[in-house]
């Protein structure tokens, strides 16, 4: 409101102001109707598919039935007490949490270098920036079961060739102690070429002038990465860092495809737990509830982190 | 990539959605149209000898028109029919894996075949003596029939020949008891220093094929896994279950013959194919894949026993979900008869590896042509005579898996057999709890 407005109100007859308020609302909406109209198409899809199965995992999250026959019944907020008691649940929260740092840290550090030595365009730079990327281009399910055989005990490329080095093989997928890092190395190995291409544009825009002077007062390459690349990266970081943990939530098909969350639990993730509480355990108010769990905690995560950025934007 | 995915979904539905205008014209006049859901448990081929199948049975039955439909592995085979059921569009027909019919039937999801059977003017008796009888337990619940068997397996030993001729050991006697197992795998590991070059044997372990293992290696050690009469018992800890993995855990830990660890099955077979291990166990359905890789002559024999001789069945039976109309029912009810006739049911088994569940498929003559000429076929069919139903309880996947997780452990040296069983025992009885409550332990 405009320091203006008051002053003119005590003018206006007691009706007015409602009337007021009313025409103008319809006003704005008169003018702002095509822009509804052709958000309109993809707002039904959005509803039909998004808003409205989430609103469905809302509702299922409430009901339980008690026995096999016994019918649907309301029972509040019992479903995600359950879940939270679940020693599963706390295990792939764990699972992931591991999984998170132990992909978004090497992937994102694997990516900076790479963009950091590939930053020139020249032939042979695009050339290893293709081959950097090429992980991206496989679809994960193709890549796990790659994978699957390259980590088969005694027979798969891995053991064929530091066998020789080891003096006992190890089961990379059967081993509960190695499995997560088996299943981390896979993400590893294919995100960092596509977190490479946010750091090659964000070094894109590190200004050219502010690198020359630093290179007139004699910084050297240490000093310019430390106080002018870093810094100017920061936005870059923040956005990659978010996709990368929004990855290790939403992206499970290698647990799928290569251990069903085995062995014995030790590559269970969250997103997998619930679908084994929906397709296995056939219990969809305790699926609903986990859903939501981790839900709430990417919406919080990434409203943190758009504060976050819109802090950094607004300020110094 | 998640928008491309939704404009999909959005496609199929509009593209749905055009089909149900177009097609009440057609209904009333034209042929019945039943889907049949069908997974692909093993290699890529069945999909296309399974069209073959479907266009044969169009040809010759004009008022019906089927249409088959992928639905992936077992367990997804399962999802997509509960997803339909659920959408109020079922499926006429399913082949399910032949363990999860009980599940289904205590949710209510299986259509009973007893009136469809009735109406054939047969018997319940007559309709089942087809069937070779240990296929009987997975496709009868309290004395109704749910389920028609389509294609089975049962667990095998297979032996790598030349591997066992080096070692002094004679192919054509193979093992018969644990004992002579234990020993055989001792001869036929390979090390060099510390370091093993070539198992003994190799027991595949991952969700779904341990499970199975479990039973197999409990069935022949005396034991019986579950209560095949009622559905909210397992029977984990247990002596004979204890012998079971304690054997398994000896075999890797004190013998020092089989690999550490759980290794999934298609991780054994190409073990078995590589030389890299000389006995495994395996499922029948495996047998079609070694015999067109194996660069080696290779024998498949009973699985030893230390108690008994006995062995859980596997494979899917043809399944109509609840809540069908009557039209499409007796159309869905013609083409599983069709499908598991002796005929039909000789030329999956011939075209897959499972063996036909209809007795009378071995009779035929091509069926008599093909045994002559694959011997080893043979064996499968003949441990049928001690094999016994495939586990199945209230919620079979779950209760399946508290074992599995344990047997994990203990597999990879993590804890003993006998806590291992307890605690997996006490984690079954968790998830049976509902179903007990309503049944067992429901009291006047």
């Amino acid at each position: 409101m405009s320091l203006a407005e008051p002053a003119a109100l005590p003018v206006a007859t007691s009706a007015a102001p409602r009337l007021h308020v009313l025409k103008r609302f319809m006003g704005r909406f008169k003018a702002s109707l095509p822009a509804y109209l052709l958000l309109l198409p993809s707002l039904v899809f959005l509803a039909l598919f998004t808003y409205g199965a989430m609103g469905r995992v809302l509702v299922d999250a409430l009901y339980q039935r008690a026995t096999p026959k016994a019918p649907v019944r309301f029972v509040g907020f019992e479903n995600i007490s359950a879940v939270l008691a679940d020693p599963a649940f706390a295990g792939a929260v764990v699972n992931n949490l591991i999984y998170a740092v132990g992909t978004a840290v090497p992937s994102i550090a694997l990516a900076l270098l790479f963009a950091l030595a590939l930053s020139r365009t020249h032939a042979v730079n695009s050339a290893l920036r293709a081959a950097l990327f090429l992980p991206v281009l496989i679809p994960m399910v193709a890549a796990s079961a790659l994978f699957l055989f390259i980590f088969l005990p005694n027979v798969g490329l891995l053991d064929y060739y530091i066998g020789r080095l080891l003096p006992v093989l190890p089961n990379w997928l059967g081993d509960p102690d190695i499995a997560l890092y088996a299943i981390m190395v896979i993400t590893i190995w294919k995100n960092a070429g596509y977190y490479m291409l946010f750091f090659l544009a964000g070094l894109q825009a590190v200004p050219e002038d502010v690198m020359e002077a630093a290179h007139l007062d004699g910084a050297g390459p240490y000093m310019r990465l430390r106080h002018i690349i870093l810094p100017e990266l920061k936005p870059t970081f923040l956005f990659v860092t978010v996709i990368a943990i929004l990855n290790a939530v939403t992206q499970v098909d290698h647990v799928f495809v290569m251990t069903q969350g085995g062995p014995s639990n030790a590559t269970n993730l969250v997103l997998f737990y619930i679908y084994q509480q929906s397709v296995e355990h056939y219990d969809i108010g305790k699926a609903s509830a986990a859903t939501l769990l981790t839900l709430a905690a990417l919406m919080g995560l990434t409203a943190l982190s758009f504060r976050t950025m819109a802090n950094r934007e607004g300020g110094p | 990539m998640l928008f491309s995915r939704r404009l999909m979904l959005g496609l199929a539905v509009a593209g749905t959605m055009a089909g149900a205008f177009a097609f009440p014209a057609l209904a009333g006049e034209g042929p019945t149209e039943i889907d049949l859901f069908f997974p692909v448990p093993v290699d890529g081929k069945l999909a296309r000898d399974m069209g073959t199948l479907i266009k044969e049975f169009n040809e010759t039955h004009p008022d019906v028109k089927a249409t088959a439909v992928y639905t992936g592995s077992y367990d997804d085979t399962l999802i997509k029919t509960r997803a339909a059921i659920k959408a109020g569009k079922p499926p006429a027909a399913v082949i399910m894996s032949a363990n999860f019919l009980l599940d289904m039937q205590l949710e209510n999801e299986l259509t009973n075949l007893d009136s469809l059977i009735k109406a054939d003017g047969t018997t319940k008796e007559q309709f089942l003596g087809q069937f070779f009888p240990a296929l009987q337990g997975n496709a009868v619940i309290n004395r109704s029939v749910y389920g028609v068997p389509f294609h089975n397996s049962t667990p095998l030993l297979y032996i790598n020949a030349d591997k066992a001729k080096e070692a002094g050991l004679d192919p054509s006697k193979p093992p018969q008891t644990w004992a002579e197992l234990t020993d055989w795998a001792k001869k036929l590991t390979r090390r060099e220093g510390d370091k093993v070059t070539q198992w003994g044997i190799a027991i595949p372990c991952a969700y779904d094929y341990c499970g199975w293992m479990m039973e197999t290696l409990t069935m022949s050690n005396g034991g019986r896994y579950y209560n095949e009469e009622f559905g909210g018992e397992v029977y984990y800890d247990t002596p004979s279950m204890l012998g079971a993995l304690t054997w398994w855990n000896d075999l890797i830990a004190k013998h020092k013959v089989h690999p550490p660890g759980a290794t999934p099955g298609p991780a054994v077979s190409t073990s078995f194919i590589s030389g890299n291990a000389a006995m495994i166990m395996l499922s029948t359905g495996s047998l079609t894949y070694v015999r067109d890789n194996a660069k080696f002559a290779y024998k498949v024999a009973f699985i030893p026993r230390n108690v008994r001789n006995a062995v859980p069945i596997g494979g899917a039976s043809l399944i109509m979900p609840a809540g069908l109309e009557a039209d499409k029912q007796k159309a869905a009810w013609t083409l599983i008869k069709w499908m598991t006739s002796p005929e039909k049911s000789g030329w999956w088994s011939r075209a897959t590896g499972y063996f036909a569940p209809n007795m009378a498929a071995y009779k035929t003559p091509e069926m008599v042509e093909f045994l002559n000429k694959n011997p080893d076929a043979k064996t499968a069919v003949e441990q049928l005579d001690v094999a016994k139903p495939w586990f199945a309880t209230y919620k079979t996947v779950p209760v399946r898996k508290n074992l599995e997780d344990e047997v994990m452990l203990v597999l990879n040296g993590k804890k003993q057999p006998k806590e291992a069983l307890a605690a997996a025992q006490k984690a079954a009885d968790e998830t049976l709890k509902p179903y007990n409550a309503e049944t067992s332990l429901k009291l006047p």
